[in-house]
């Protein structure tokens, strides 16, 4: 067995992952395209839902297995496919992948469904109509067994058991098997950060932002508005939907109550704000801080119960509510503001990004601004230490 | 033919929307955010009514008027400790309604706590209740099903006596015009904003004090079955028209609980579940071709251009 302290950081990995993937893709929506996307759940429900269909029908088809009643036989089907997959890592990755990828295709999916008639609306109005689309999927999982057996919910093949056989130093098998998965979901968790941040440095980047900002000078400028939200909205549904899928695949199951409103709509939201929205390190550090603070509360319950005439978990989101509220009102701007992005190198930057682009003032006063925040403050510093040397050289 | 209890159950849940949506558009006017927190002013609301019907043990409808003042001072409480300062730190629209989501997150765990201790004080099933055996009879009917239409019929002519014919209300409709123009010749603004949500806020605690005659009464009733239905009411009334939130109210609850037995008659009732996709559908539909809501249609245009016979030339 793991001692506690490494489960401690498994579990906060494992749970890590798949909230940065998710924030990640807020932040494209809500950092830097300015959509309020209230219904993250959908997505993120769309992909795992995905997990609990694809991967035990399509295998026990490969497998030969009978299916009968799919969902009725689900627990004899599964074990009988997590006893091929132990011994076929191949095959297990290719699961994996395969059903990654149509995740990501039905994310897609749900996207344009549900982005194509409110492309128009405006941010209120936009808002709300996505919150109750968030809330219909978690309807349809409840209420439709044939997808994710409704109440009952749906076990997962497990794709990472082959990792068992490679137990070393007094790990159990199943030891093995979360820290495989944990990798895995960390590896598609830097793929897509990396490409969040490659799409956020190129031109594109900087559309979305003065979509943002300012609708009608983007107009002016003949780029399309509405296509450049629907495009957002809809690649951002599709990397959501991979984090569902994945979060499913780790649990090793699908139940419809999992994937609530609480948990993966307003959760990531108050990562991307804590950390400061339109700011790639801002969410991860939003995200891990976020995702620490919670696994700490959960991991000392038994500490707090005692004292508590009620359950631990209503303080948790009673103190993180809170939390939020108070940085709203204090720091909007989260832990680390938004800066400038620099597309060329060594060049000054074009266009600030943020208010401070308004007032077209001297570097000094610009710094004065940005003094708020301790990151910002030091990189200021730095700057303007290396810009003071070539003037006055 | 539509069944008899259908259309009761049409009317209640129209009622109780009605007043749930007068108070989101009254919120919406003044400070033009979309509260997500409505749904659980309701919920506060529906303890109210446990307390008083199972820990006081009075008549249901005493709960009234304390769910009236809890809703008030809890939606009162949202505005004057957060979206205040928050804007007059010129927070986005959209920062505001996160912090409508996080306020309704706080109450839905205040109200878990609450229900815990209930449970545990007072040994009451403080989850999933349905009240209804303290509901009293009248003409062979049950109580809500006279006392909510009613109470729709009072509010809405004392909202009218208010805006009409009071000068508080006069001052109110001109806060909602235009605030900046209505503070220069004197009008406590500040005063208007919060009259507006502790009325928005007791509207909704009063219809969840009644609200466990007719549905199961739990901590996330609120937010997660009326919220969509409140937004989508809202919409089709027009979202800037009080009136307009009761017509749109009406019309959703009635389409509602009789399109879905009538769905359910020819497929089944397996159907029932899937209401929540009537709202979604109908405020997707009524963006895409009113936006302004049934309220905000210029009928003599319409009419203008359906009646227009078609020219000679």
């Amino acid at each position: 067995m793991l001692p506690s302290t490494d489960l401690f950081i498994l579990n906060l990995l494992a749970t890590f992952a798949p909230y940065l993937i998710v924030t990640v893709s807020l932040n494209l929506e809500y950092g830097y395209g300015g959509v309020p996307n209230f219904g993250k759940v959908l997505a993120v429900a769309g992909g795992a839902f995905m997990a609990g269909v694809i991967p035990g029908r399509l295998l026990a088809a490969v497998l030969g297995i009978d299916q009968g009643n799919f969902i009725g036989n689900n627990s004899q089907i599964i074990v009988k496919e997590n006893g091929v997959l132990i011994t076929s890592a191949s095959l297990s990755l290719e699961i994996f992948v395969f059903t990654l990828l149509v995740s990501a295709l039905v994310g897609a999916l749900l996207g344009v469904i549900v982005a194509y008639p409110t492309r128009r609306l405006r941010a209120d109005y936009l808002g709300m109509v996505l919150l109750a689309a968030g809330q219909v999927i978690l309807v349809i999982g409840n209420n439709y067994p044939p997808l994710i057996g409704g109440t009952l919910g749906v076990s997962v093949p497990d794709p990472f058991q082959w990792a068992g056989s490679f137990a070393f130093a007094g790990l159990t098998p199943g030891d093995v098997r979360n820290i495989m998965a944990v990798a895995f979901m960390m590896i598609v968790a830097v793929i897509v950060f990396l490409y969040a941040r490659r799409l956020t440095h190129s031109p594109l980047g900087r559309m979305l932002r003065a979509v943002r900002d300012d609708e009608n000078s983007v107009l002016a400028l003949g780029k399309d508005v509405e296509r450049t939200r629907f495009k957002v909205i809809v690649f951002a549904s599709a990397i959501a939907a991979v984090a569902g899928a994945l979060y499913a695949f780790y649990t090793a199951n699908v139940f419809y109550a999992t994937f609530n409103r609480t948990g993966w709509t307003f959760w990531p939201w108050v990562m991307v704000i804590l950390g400061g929205a339109a700011n790639d390190w801002g969410v991860v550090a939003g995200t891990f801080i976020f995702v620490a603070v919670r696994q700490t509360i959960t991991f000392y319950r038994d500490v707090f119960a005692p004292f508590l005439p009620f359950d631990v978990v209503w303080l948790d989101t009673l103190l993180l509510g809170l939390a939020l509220l108070i940085i709203l009102i204090y720091r909007p701007d989260g832990l680390i503001r938004e800066k400038p992005i620099k597309t060329i190198k060594n060049a000054k930057p074009p266009f600030t990004g943020t208010e401070e682009a308004a007032s077209p003032d001297s570097a000094s006063e610009r710094q004065e601004q940005s003094k708020g925040g301790l990151v910002d403050g030091l990189r200021s510093l730095f700057k303007s230490k290396k810009k003071s040397s070539p003037e006055k050289g | 033919m539509v069944d008899v209890v259908v259309l009761w159950s049409a009317l209640v849940t129209s009622s109780l929307l009605s007043l749930l949506t007068i108070g989101l558009t009254l919120t919406y006017l003044t400070t033009r955010v979309p509260n997500f927190a409505h749904g659980s002013f309701a919920s506060v609301g529906i303890y109210v009514g446990l307390v008083t019907a199972q820990v006081w043990g009075f008549n249901m409808y005493f709960g009234l008027l304390p769910g009236f003042l809890i809703g008030g001072a809890v939606a009162l409480m949202q505005y004057l400790l957060f979206l205040r300062p928050m804007t007059r730190r010129n927070a986005s629209v959209t920062a505001l309604m996160v912090a409508t989501i996080a306020f309704d997150i706080l109450l839905i765990a205040i109200l878990n706590i609450f229900a815990d201790y209930l449970q545990n004080s007072f040994r009451l099933n403080s989850r999933y209740f349905l009240l209804s055996p303290y509901d009293f009879q009248i003409f062979g009917l049950r109580g809500i099903i006279v006392v909510a239409p009613v109470l729709v019929v009072a509010v809405v002519a004392s909202l009218y006596l208010l805006l009409n014919k009071t000068k508080f209300g006069i001052a109110m409709r001109a806060t909602i015009e235009n605030p900046p123009l209505a503070g220069t010749i004197g009008i406590n603004t500040n005063l208007v904003y919060i009259v507006s949500w502790f009325i928005a806020g007791g509207l909704a605690g009063m219809a969840g004090s009644v609200m466990s005659l007719w549905y199961i009464g739990n901590t996330d009733v609120g937010s997660n079955f009326f919220l969509i239905s409140i937004f989508a009411a809202g919409v089709i009334g027009g979202i800037y028209n009080i009136y307009g939130a009761v017509i749109g109210a009406f019309i959703i609850g009635t389409v509602q609980s009789v399109l879905i037995s009538t769905l359910a008659t020819s497929f089944g009732a397996g159907i029932i579940p899937y209401q929540p996709l009537i709202p979604l559908i109908a405020m997707v539909a009524t963006l895409l071709i009113a936006p302004s809501g049934i309220m905000g249609i210029n009928y003599r245009a319409l009419k203008k251009k359906l009646w227009r016979k078609p020219d000679a030339s």
